[in-house]
């Protein structure tokens, strides 16, 4: 295993201190507990506060994107594990400001277990949540099993609009409602190239053979849903593409975002490649391309491998990417 | 039984409760990780003093909702949260009450074993505190007499007790053991039943 670690069971809480010696003006933790952060100047009085949280070994994904403009508050949990739902209590009481919480996170079976406890927890302190998941992923569920999909780097637009929409002061349901309405209309896909190393185990998490690669992978270290021949970044590009814009149904006058994603050990040149790819297809369908996101958003450790997504967007959504944030991992001027 | 009744009723069971704390953490000791002996006595804890700092005006879905806050935070683990959300899930069936009768105490364990089902994704013969919550909520089903409703409370989570035993732990930490589980009753469902006796004792010393 070559990584820059301490003792194993120490990485996250020796990454989330890093994070915060790095970055005091942007974050802080409430407590004692290093699993929870929030804003430097949580709560925001008055206005809806936004929790996320998951797994360690997504970074920037969950707790990057806790800042002005993004999400209020993450819980964190070991690499690839759910933070407990005690932790994202706290961190939801860290950031209410009065007029409620939406929790929104990927929809994977421990993080909503643990977050639905929360509810109950937050109604009993008198602060009311939603919960909105982020389920992007095509190639992990058919459409017609679309509310079953797990959460991938889509997820970004949706800390993006929703975390907008609760700077300028929207009620508790119209942000949810924006989550939502993003999350309806996001789309993702990756592929793999190498496996993830776990630092506690420091084993692969799955073996691939030169020449190979994995397609429809999720963001942990787990193979795609099917293995295939390694091909050109523009065949990648194609099938990816191809496949979000029949998932959302795109046609000529369209407008998106795109989102291009690293999935950890996959060089920024690579990505361009396939972003050069992504946007000559995009503009030969006649969907115009309004925002491009090129970089790691949500990695899976030192992964190797990309993940695309699309958002379609119509004036709102447009106008909420746009609105300003500032984060650790995140800025938009 | 009215409010000040039922509170009063709560804190005295729940101060015979703590007796059991060391059963609960030995028996959570072979299953889990040991924790449930210190979230039973010191969410037990918590839960009086909580109540005794209620307004005598306190209505039964207030003193359900006082339990379920207390409970949850004093020793904050996945079976606190979980017992949290049941209480509060039967404290919205009291919305309205003023007394509670038996059929109202039935429709609170209903409410709560559902929420444990949701909430723990969880169903009958997987070995968890659901199996009692179940068969007690069944037991008192139709129940005119307080005494024989207790009684038989008492009776149906014992028995739930030991049908745990012969059943593999499909919930939580318990279920890594896999057959190991077998033979060792479920200290959630042990839990309930010494809260169900618990709270006979103290009606009755009451």
């Amino acid at each position: 295993m070559r990584k820059i670690i301490n003792a194993p069971e120490a990485f996250v809480d020796e990454f989330v201190e890093g994070i915060l010696l790095a970055h005091p003006d942007l974050v802080k933790t409430p407590g004692d507990d290093l699993r929870v952060l929030v804003r430097a100047d949580a709560p925001q009085q008055g206005k809806v506060g936004i929790v996320t949280g998951g797994g360690s070994g997504h970074l920037p994904l969950f707790k990057g994107y806790v800042g002005k403009g993004l999400c209020s508050g993450v819980a964190i949990g070991n690499v690839f594990s759910s933070p407990s739902s005690q932790q994202i209590f706290e961190a939801t009481k860290a950031v209410d400001g009065g007029a409620g919480v939406l929790y929104l996170y990927g929809n994977y079976g421990g993080d909503v277990f643990n977050f639905d406890l929360s509810v109950d927890l937050a109604e009993l302190d008198d602060i009311p949540t939603r919960t909105v998941l982020g389920r992007d992923d095509v190639a992990s569920q058919p459409k017609e099993r679309k509310q079953d999909r797990r959460g991938v780097a889509g997820i970004f637009f949706a800390y993006k609009a929703a975390g907008a929409a609760a700077e300028r002061g929207d009620t508790l349901d119209e942000v949810a409602a924006v989550a939502e309405d993003v999350v309806e209309h996001t789309a993702t896909m990756g592929i793999g190239l190498a496996p993830t190393i776990l630092p506690t185990t420091g084993q692969p998490s799955f073996e691939l053979p030169d020449g190979e690669m994995e397609i429809g992978i999720g963001i942990h270290g787990e193979p795609g849903t099917r293995r295939g021949p390694l091909e050109t970044a523009d065949e990648i590009a194609e099938q990816i593409v191809q496949a979000l814009v029949d998932d959302l149904e795109l046609t000529s006058g369209a407008r998106v975002a795109v989102l291009v994603n690293g999935m950890g050990a996959t060089p920024l040149e690579e990505l361009y490649v396939l972003y050069r790819k992504t946007h000559q297809i995009l503009t030969g369908l006649g969907i115009e391309i309004a925002k491009s996101y090129v970089g790691e958003y949500a990695t899976s450790l030192e992964m190797a491998g990309a993940s695309i997504s699309l958002l379609e967007l119509n004036d709102q959504r447009l106008e909420l990417l746009n609105a300003p944030a500032k984060s650790p991992f995140f800025e938009e001027a | 039984m009215d409010a000040t009744d039922l509170n009063e009723n709560i804190r005295r069971s729940l101060a015979l409760l703590i007796e059991s704390a060391d059963e609960l953490r030995d028996l959570d000791q072979q299953l889990g990780d040991g924790d449930l002996g210190i979230t039973v006595s010191a969410g037990s804890t918590a839960v009086i003093g909580a109540l005794e700092q209620l307004p005598a005006d306190a209505t039964p879905a207030e003193i359900a909702k006082a339990t379920a806050k207390a409970f949850a935070n004093a020793n904050p683990s996945t079976m606190a949260a979980l017992v949290a959300g049941a209480l509060l899930a039967g404290s919205r069936v009291w919305a309205d009450k003023t007394e509670i009768a038996i059929a109202d105490a039935q429709a609170f364990a209903a409410a709560a074993a559902d929420s444990i089902a949701q909430r723990g994704k969880t169903q009958l013969g997987d070995k968890t505190i659901y199996d009692g919550l179940v068969a007690v909520a069944e037991a008192l089903v139709d129940q005119t007499d307080a005494d024989t409703a207790v009684d038989a409370a008492v009776t149906a989570a014992a028995d739930a007790v030991e049908r745990t035993k012969n059943l593999q732990s499909r919930r939580g930490r318990a279920s890594w053991l896999q057959e190991r589980s077998i033979g060792i009753a479920d200290p959630g469902a042990t839990a309930l039943l010494r809260f169900t006796e618990a709270w006979r004792t103290a009606r009755r010393s009451g």
